[in-house]
Formats: structure tokens, sequence, C-alpha cells
């Protein structure tokens, strides 16, 4: 850099940009370019378009396939519930039936004397 | 405003005509202004055409008519710089070339084959060009809507959404860069006329 004459530098940069501007000609449409550009928002809407219906489908189908689970994991579950009770139901309940001889109930006979029994 | 705001409203209610009527009034700034943003002339309308289709689809957003303007530079900006992203193009005249394609520009005048104006203004565009490869793609883009497009500082801020200060320091930045380059270049024309007549 000349830094003694930086400002005539920055007058020259500037009439540089200037002229540049002048060079530098805006181009000419084509006779297409509107019907190119409706072609491609057409296109873009068709896109998305689709794409929402997708998407709309998509949601949908999770939607139903989350209230099939729902109402199958549910379903089994209430089930068994009304069938056999609580846990400690089904346990109580099987210990009977199956050691009923060994818990028998002791009788006593509160009126007869200790010798006799 | 190249158009009435309530043509700009029309378009936003998905009235066609009106929405032609803007695309018909900005066309030609749009396509100058990404021809000096771009600088690959085959490829301006198609990135001129994304600008449009862009601004279709988001018309529904604009509240205010002074944003407009703003708001389509912003868009032509980002279209411009999708563009270049894509192209992953960068400058690709350095200053080393400069002199010699000044060289074959300078003998291709004298040879008075072609005209003069022409040429000139060639000449200017890859002068211009090859400064603009100094810096950055960012700042290249800045000093563009600055210095050629004559965008003011407050337009600027509204497309770039920052504050001014920090424009300001950017573009000082830029120019410096450029001024130097610049520098360089006029050290180097000077070198090879001085060793020609010499």
């Amino acid at each position: 850099m000349f830094p003694g004459n930086q400002g005539d530098q920055e007058r020259r940069l500037d009439n540089l940009f200037g002229a540049y501007r002048d060079a530098c000609v805006a181009p000419e449409a084509s006779v297409n370019f509107m019907p190119i550009l409706w072609q491609r928002i057409e296109s873009r809407q068709k896109f998305s378009f689709s794409f929402r219906r997708m998407a709309r489908g998509v949601v949908t189908a999770a939607i139903a396939l989350t209230l099939a689970m729902t109402l199958y994991l549910a379903a089994p579950r209430s089930a068994v519930l009304s069938g056999f009770g609580t846990y400690v139901d089904v346990l109580a309940a099987s210990h009977n039936s199956e050691n009923s001889d060994l818990y028998e109930t002791v009788r006593y006979d509160l009126g007869s004397s200790p010798d006799e029994l | 405003m190249l158009v009435e705001f309530d043509v700009i409203k029309r378009a936003q209610s998905g009235d066609g005509a009106a929405f032609n009527e803007v695309v018909l009034a900005y066309r030609k700034r749009i396509l100058g202004t990404i021809a000096r943003l771009i600088a690959r002339p085959e490829d301006v309308e198609d990135v001129a055409q994304e600008v449009f289709l862009r601004l279709y689809f988001s018309l529904d957003q604009l509240r205010t008519a002074e944003v407009f303007e703003p708001w389509l530079y912003r868009l032509t900006v980002n279209a411009s710089y999708d563009y270049l992203r894509k192209q992953r193009r960068r400058m690709e005249s350095r200053m080393s070339d400069l002199s010699e394609q000044q060289v074959v520009m300078a003998d291709a005048a004298a040879g008075g084959k072609v005209d003069q104006e022409r040429q000139e203004q060639k000449r200017i565009r890859e002068t211009v060009d090859a400064l603009l490869g100094a810096v950055s793609e960012d700042d290249r883009i800045l000093l563009t809507l600055k210095e050629v497009e004559g965008l003011s500082l407050k337009e600027l801020e509204k497309i770039y959404r920052v504050n001014e200060n920090a424009l300001k320091v950017r573009l000082f930045r830029a120019r410096q860069r450029v001024l130097k380059a610049f520098g360089a270049t006029a050290r180097q024309t000077e070198g090879k006329g001085s060793v020609k007549t010499g």
C-alpha cells in the first residue's frame, strides 16, 4: 500500500466500483422466465401438497397404532384381574386347596376337662 | 417501492396476476444484483427464479410495506449464497492472473479488431471481480451490496439483521483488504509498464 496516497487510492477504488456498476448491465430475462417460474411454483406446490398428505397419513396411522397397542395391552391385563383377583388372592386360593389337610382346624371343646382331651 | 403495497397484498391473498406484476417490477433489478453477486451469467436467471419462488411461498409472512424491499434483497442474497455454496465456486481469477489478462485485453484493443468500449467494460468487470476475490465470499457480497448496489447502512442492517456498528467494522475491514489488493495490482501494473517502456 502507498501510505502517502491512501486517499487517492480510496477515490480510485470508488471510481472503479462506479465503473463496475455501469459495466455490469443487468441481463435481460428470457421469454420463458415467467412460464418456467410458474412451473416451478406449481411443482413445489404439488410436492408440498403430497408431502403434507403423506405426513397426515403417517400421523393418522401412528395414532391408530397407538390406540390399538393400548387396547391390546389393556385388555389381557383386565381379564387376569377380573378372573383371578389379586396376586395374594390367587396365592391364598392355591395354598388352601393344596394343603387343606395340613392346616385343618383344631377343634377345642371348652366344656370338657383337660383330662378328657 | 416499484409496486403499490396493494398489489403485494393481492399477491399475498393468492392473486396470480398481482404476483406477476410484482415479479415484472423487480425482475430486472434482481437479475442485475444476482449477476453481480454470483458473477456467472448463465445461472443468473435460474437463481432469480429461485428468489421469486421463495418470495411466492413466504409472501404471507410479510406484514408491512417498508420491509418488502430489504426482505426481497435478503431472499436474493440468501439464494445467491446457496448457489455459491452449491457450486463451491471461488473466484478463479487471482491477482497474479490479472495482469496477464490485462495484457491480453490491451493487445486485443490495440489490434483494433474488437469493440473498445465493450472490452473496457469487460476489463473493469474482470478487475473488480479479481479484487473482490481477495476477500471472503461473505465480505464480497456485503461489499457488492454496499459499494456497487449502493445500499445504505440502514438497508444493510435490515437485510443482515445486525447492528450498524458491526456492519461498519465488517465493511471497513473488507474494504481495507480490497484496497490492499488494489494497491498491489496498481504496483504490479506500474512495474510491468516501467519494464516495457524502460
